[in-house]
């Protein structure tokens, strides 16, 4: 395999420009010291390599953020982001919590990615998304600091994604005009993708609507190898060996790959069919070696009787969302909008 | 650019999109907006080092765990930087010593225990299960109301108080003063609203003169205060174990150090190096200590006592330590003369929250604070390690003075409600309120709570002619174990380019930065005339 690295390194330098390469090339390497052979994670070097970044109750491009804890026993924290208000953009420390003025206004839930061990809702690559947002859906964005493995293994993230939804649901504060509802989307990136599916399945059994679930290159996996694996690994940032390693640091010690949270398609996973499950959107890059994965869960969604739209993106890689330098950037950002937007005509 | 240009530059720096339309020595934008400063011009050269990094990595792993573990990593925004250091690593396995690293944090005042554990190894993210659940408080909706009210009319009187409607305030601060009796008063919210409303009440019914007149007592009940403060929440610990941190790297290979201290107190900073250079390989300098603090009325010389009780433990570990103290009530009274500063000896400046104090009224030309960072530079100190309150507590208009103080204080105090020790946590919160009060009420040179944002403290520095040392990951590591001590998982270590901050719940509140004198165009070898103060 020696020889094979440098035409590997070569292949991925090709696909994508320049700065997100370095970008995505330097998360890799940090990666790469972060996990331990043993399973155990190096958190104070991870967290000394984040780049994070403060809230902001100054309106900048027409965004506002600021943090609240939405649970004082997990310290669970989510940095909420609102569109800021046109005539008065000098926001007040009282007009944070201000009730939302539209007939209609999404609020999107968002789960950061990271393959549940990485990045916090203030990692700044995830602070930029989340305002992108929401310029992008004219939304408020919830973005949920949820925790991580291998400290906090399955199910902490789910729980955590659970009482957020809860609390956002019970915000008078961000109920629309028109039905005087919480108009309520999930979204997520990489394993924050898997929590999206995770938290709409166990609200599927009460009576919290979600309208939508936004799912970009979202983590699944199983026990079989599948062809895309074999034909992409270590070719485009991404390697089989990480994946495994971070679906051992996730799940319960002694489980597979084929445990319904990783493979909820799968031999273990539970029927979809006849639940109250939110319209998705799925969107799969077509340089992730997961993306067998990925397609198989719209497509299992699709069998059961959902509503799914897969995206499938042919020649971007992991993370093509975090820079807005190439056309699928903006074709996902376009389909968000729509995706959001066609509730509230 | 597309239709997203209002979206797209929200969080970052530079106007550019891509790397391919902005200027060469411009910061790529979008890494900016990543947190990453990479000059357009090094991307190329940046992604052969990561090429390299990743191909001598995949060939030999053993080479992953040594960057991981005893690498000690600086200013990860700089990614040029961090990557080059990272390849010299490995092209240099060890060629650098490891720095030594502070002993495990000790019982300081009652007794110098010599503990050998350091704190190098990995150890596991520290178990969770062990701090004790929080008190579940219950909040009524109606409190949560009158919550939010209480902020608005505090911010509604601070207004009309800049505005010189004394009269409205005034009856403001009469509501106010009956909507706390509907509130919880002894935590959240109410607390730390009532500490406001009653430091307004001092500005604005307080006889004439009075918002002059200092609102700190005598020397004494301030170290009894800062005590319990040091006490009972990490701010001061974090802050005294960094620099030390910071101090020990830059004493190494020296056998002559001298330790300037802008405010001694206690002296509860100096226990731990005192022991980690007793553990030093190779063996302890000589230690000087020179402590600045406020003169003692009565007779009494606490400095001398302190110095005493410091030379106690030094001898007790074979340390050869000398102690001298310069009392100054105001530290812009010391003349560098005063601090006998040696030229064969390493000098360390450290200042915990003292710059800020010398900012003066209105930003006028010659404050204290130029005069005093000259005099610093001019003994080009090996190190100065600085800790100052991450707020902008010094804008010239009351109003956005009030808002930052209502916001940074109802944090602090927020992170204070886990702690469980009393009685300092009380007297902990009468230190705070003791600083409220002075950014609330005090104008003119009684208002010494200047505090100013690490982003001014550094233009301020680089402009008096310092240059940053970085703090590396191996100081943020013990102070994030540092606070594994504490109760609370609210609190936070940060690193900051090259500097380290200690917040609540993502709310940097204190921050930690080295320096030193930067080279000097017209003195290249930086030599001094200690005598005097000039540059030769």
């Amino acid at each position: 395999m020696a020889g094979s690295n440098e035409v590997n390194l070569n292949e991925s330098r090709m696909v994508v420009p320049l700065n997100t390469w370095v970008l995505i090339s330097n998360f890799k390497l940090a990666y790469n010291l972060l996990r331990r052979p043993d399973g155990t994670f190096n958190r104070h070097l991870a967290e000394f390599l984040d780049r994070k970044v403060p809230p902001n109750a100054n309106s900048i491009d027409g965004v506002f953020s600021f943090d609240v804890i939405i649970d004082r026993e997990t310290s669970l924290l989510s940095r909420i982001y609102r569109p800021a208000n046109a005539e008065d953009p000098q926001t007040k420390y009282v007009d944070l919590e201000k009730p939302v003025t539209s007939e209609v206004v999404p609020v999107i839930i968002f789960f950061h990615g990271g393959s549940f061990a990485h990045s916090s809702a203030n990692s700044a690559i995830y602070d930029t998304l989340c305002r992108r947002l929401v310029g992008i859906c004219k939304a408020v964005v919830v973005s949920v600091n949820y925790r991580r493995a291998p400290e906090n293994p399955y199910p902490s993230a789910y729980d955590d994604g659970w009482t957020a939804l809860q609390w956002v649901n019970s915000r008078s504060w961000l109920q629309s005009k028109r039905d005087s509802r919480v108009h309520i989307y999930l979204a997520g990136d990489s394993s924050g993708g898997n929590i999206v599916h995770n938290v709409a399945l166990r609200a599927a059994r009460t009576d919290i609507e979600i309208l939508g679930n936004i799912l970009l290159n979202p983590m699944f996996g199983g026990q079989e190898r599948t062809e895309s694996e074999k034909r992409l690994d270590g070719r485009y940032f991404v390697t089989l060996q990480d994946r495994d390693w971070y679906w051992r640091a996730f799940l319960p010690e002694g489980e597979d790959r084929d445990h319904p949270a990783c493979n909820p398609f799968g031999p273990r996973g539970e029927s979809l069919e006849g639940i109250k499950f939110p319209k998705s959107l799925v969107v799969v890059a077509g340089l992730d070696l997961i993306q067998d994965w990925q397609l198989a869960y719209a497509k299992g969604l699709d069998k059961a009787g959902q509503k799914v739209k897969p995206l499938y993106l042919e020649n971007a890689t992991i993370g093509f969302y975090l820079l807005p330098n190439n056309d699928h950037f903006y074709t996902v950002m376009n389909e968000i909008s729509d995706f959001v937007s066609s509730d509230c005509a | 650019m597309g239709p997203y240009d209002s979206a797209i530059s929200a969080g970052s720096s530079s106007g550019s999109s891509s790397s391919s339309t902005s200027k060469p020595h411009e910061i790529d934008g979008l890494l900016a907006g990543a947190g990453y400063k990479v000059r357009s011009s090094d991307l190329r050269q940046v992604a052969q080092r990561l090429e390299r990094l990743e191909t001598v990595m995949v060939n030999s792993p053993s080479d992953v765990s040594q960057l991981a573990s005893d690498t000690v990593h600086y200013n990860p925004s700089d990614m040029a930087s961090w990557v080059d250091s990272l390849l010299s690593e490995l092209n240099n396995p060890h060629a650098l010593p490891l720095p030594s690293d502070l002993p495990d944090f000790p019982d300081l005042i009652a007794s110098p225990v010599l503990n050998q554990t350091t704190m190098q190894n990995d150890d596991a993210w520290a178990d969770p299960n062990i701090i004790p659940p929080h008190q579940l408080k219950v909040v009524t909706a109606m409190e949560e109301d009158s919550g939010i009210k209480l902020v608005h009319m505090l911010l509604t009187c601070a207004e009309s108080i800049q505005r010189g409607e004394l009269a409205l305030a005034g009856s403001l601060i009469e509501n106010m003063q009956a909507l706390l009796t509907r509130v919880n008063t002894v935590c959240g919210i109410g607390k730390v609203a009532g500490y406001f409303i009653d430091a307004l009440n001092r500005r604005v019914f307080a006889p004439r003169g009075f918002a002059n007149n200092s609102t700190y007592g005598s020397a004494y009940e301030n170290e009894v205060l800062y005590h319990h403060f040091y006490e009972a929440s990490p701010y001061l610990k974090f802050a005294h174990f960094t620099a030390n941190q910071a101090i020990l790297e830059a004493f190494d290979g020296h056998d002559c150090v001298h330790v300037i201290d802008f405010n001694l107190m206690h002296g509860l900073q100096w226990p731990p190096l005192i022991q980690a250079l007793a553990l030093r390989p190779g063996g302890p300098p000589l230690l000087r200590l020179t402590g600045i603090g406020p003169p003692s009325p009565d007779g009494h010389d606490s400095l001398r006592e302190i110095g005493l009780r410091l030379a106690e433990l030094a001898q007790s570990v074979n340390v050869r330590f000398a102690f001298r103290g310069v009392a100054a009530s105001r530290l812009e009274d010391v003349k560098p003369w005063m601090l006998e500063v040696s030229p064969k000896e390493a000098v360390a400046v450290n200042s915990i929250m003292q710059l800020h104090r010398l900012l003066g009224a209105n930003n006028t030309r010659n404050l204290p604070i130029e005069m005093v960072l000259g005099w610093i530079r001019n003994l080009n100190p090996k190190i100065m390690t600085v800790v100052e309150q991450e707020a902008d507590h010094n804008q010239v208009g009351f109003l956005d003075r009030f808002t930052e103080a209502l916001y940074y204080y109802s944090t602090m105090f927020d992170s204070l409600e886990a702690c469980a020790l009393q009685p300092s946590k009380a007297l902990a919160e009468i230190y705070i309120q003791r600083e409220i009060c002075n950014v609330v009420c005090c104008e003119g040179s009684a208002r010494v709570e200047r505090h100013e944002p690490l982003a001014k403290w550094r233009s301020r520095l680089v402009q008096a002619g310092f240059r940053p040392l970085h703090l590396g990951s191996n100081a943020f590591k013990q102070a994030s174990m540092l606070l594994t001590l504490f109760s609370s998982e609210g609190y936070c270590v940060e690193e900051n380019e090259g500097c380290l901050t200690l917040g609540w719940h993502s709310r940097p509140l204190i921050a930690a930065s080295a320096w030193q004198a930067a080279a000097d165009v017209s003195n290249p070898l930086g030599i001094v005339n200690h005598n005097n103060g000039q540059v030769l």
